[in-house]
């Protein structure tokens, strides 16, 4: 059953006059405490001075990004669980399109040509653009943020402007596969991995002990990626993690989307189901 | 006696408050809308409320990441589902 638009814009002044009443509540100190609170917490001000200090050798990270840092190094491990759910998300999707491939010649004859020239322009200089944005959010992830998963995402989006733009023909014609995406994934999380036993390695190399997933130097373990190289800020890790993730979140996006971008005369020819 | 209702922050925070209004209103049309593209649309003016929200907040990170996502990605993948079952939500006994 359709909704009135009257019964629409009663639905839509109720639950704004609820939610301002609540929410007027809350900032009055309804709940017994005001919100935002007046005071940072221990834990907050404890990433702030340790982030970036020199002086505190065992416990900084040499990195002026607060954020990056506690998720590549404070937190690295929970990180590294996010990107396996995602890694796992994505084998999902591809188990469910088993069995249909993408077939150059069969895209020819059901659909070569996408948009007008009008929008194949804007996008050639679009698509440019994008990927230098999303390169600069990734490498700089140390720096200013942004990071690996902000610049793999950013960066997933000019592939699928090109899928929608200029059809999967025309991408598909170019050398973009899946298997291809799906090897830029694996080599990006084996780089993931990697970065994660690095500095243990090198513990060996020098028998001294080192944790997995460490850093920096750390007292008993005094053994570290640079924080420096060739002169520039690179914090140890963390734009090895940026980088690595980028292609991993980049080229699995790129996955889904050319899975799903398959019309669906091609998937229901592949699957064996009949057209009704 | 000091002023506590002109303070600075109050322009953020009636900005943050009318931000957060305009994306409950984004969210209710957009699970009620039975068309299930204008639907996405609502969806992206919550999304644009939410991209400022977390600018006003201080949280530069999740901007980043969340106007990639909720701009280009999320609705790419509903409309590409959209195109492949029906665009119009039904009851269920047409």
């Amino acid at each position: 059953m359709e909704m009135s638009s009257g019964t629409k814009i009663a639905g839509v002044v109720s639950m704004v006059i609820v939610t301002s009443v609540l929410a007027l509540a809350i900032a009055a100190g309804g709940l017994g405490y005001v919100i935002p609170p007046p005071h940072l917490r221990s834990l907050a001000d404890w990433y702030l001075k340790t982030a970036l200090n020199p002086y505190l050798k065992y416990f900084t990270v040499n990195s002026p990004e607060a954020v990056t840092s506690i998720v590549w190094d404070y937190r690295g491990l929970d990180t590294l669980f996010e990107t396996t759910v995602f890694f796992l998300a994505i084998i999902g999707s591809i188990a469910l399109m088993r069995g249909i491939h993408i077939d150059v010649k069969e895209l020819k004859e059901c659909c070569p040509t996408g948009m007008s020239p009008i929008v194949k322009t804007v996008t050639r200089v679009t698509v440019g653009m994008i990927l230098a944005v999303s390169a600069s959010i990734a490498l700089h992830g140390h720096l200013t943020p942004g990071g690996g998963f902000q610049g793999g995402a950013t960066a997933a989006v000019a592939p699928l402007l090109v899928m929608v733009v200029f059809s999967l023909y025309f991408v598909s014609k170019h050398g973009l596969s899946e298997e291809k995406m799906l090897t830029l994934r694996t080599a990006g999380l084996l780089g993931i991995a990697f970065t994660a036993f690095a500095a243990l390695i090198i513990g060996y190399a020098f028998s001294t002990h080192a944790y997995v997933f460490q850093n920096q130097p750390k007292a008993e373990a005094p053994v570290g990626l640079p924080a420096y190289m060739f002169n520039a800020l690179t914090s140890g890790t963390l734009i090895f993690f940026n980088l690595f993730e980028f292609f991993a979140v980049a080229a699995g996006f790129t996955i889904v989307f050319l899975l799903l971008s398959i019309p669906e005369v091609i998937v229901k020819k592949h699957s064996g189901v009949s057209e009704e | 006696m000091r002023n506590v209702i002109a303070t600075p922050e109050t322009l953020t925070y009636g900005v943050l408050a009318l931000l957060g209004l305009i994306s409950l209103v984004g969210t209710y049309l957009a699970i009620v809308e039975k068309d299930l593209l204008k639907a996405v649309l609502f969806s992206a003016i919550q999304s644009t409320a939410y991209a400022f929200i977390f600018y006003l907040l201080m949280a530069p990170d999740i901007v980043l990441v969340y106007v990639p996502v909720a701009v280009g990605l999320y609705p790419a993948i509903v409309l590409f589902l959209i195109k492949k079952t029906e665009r119009f939500e039904g009851d269920g006994n047409e």
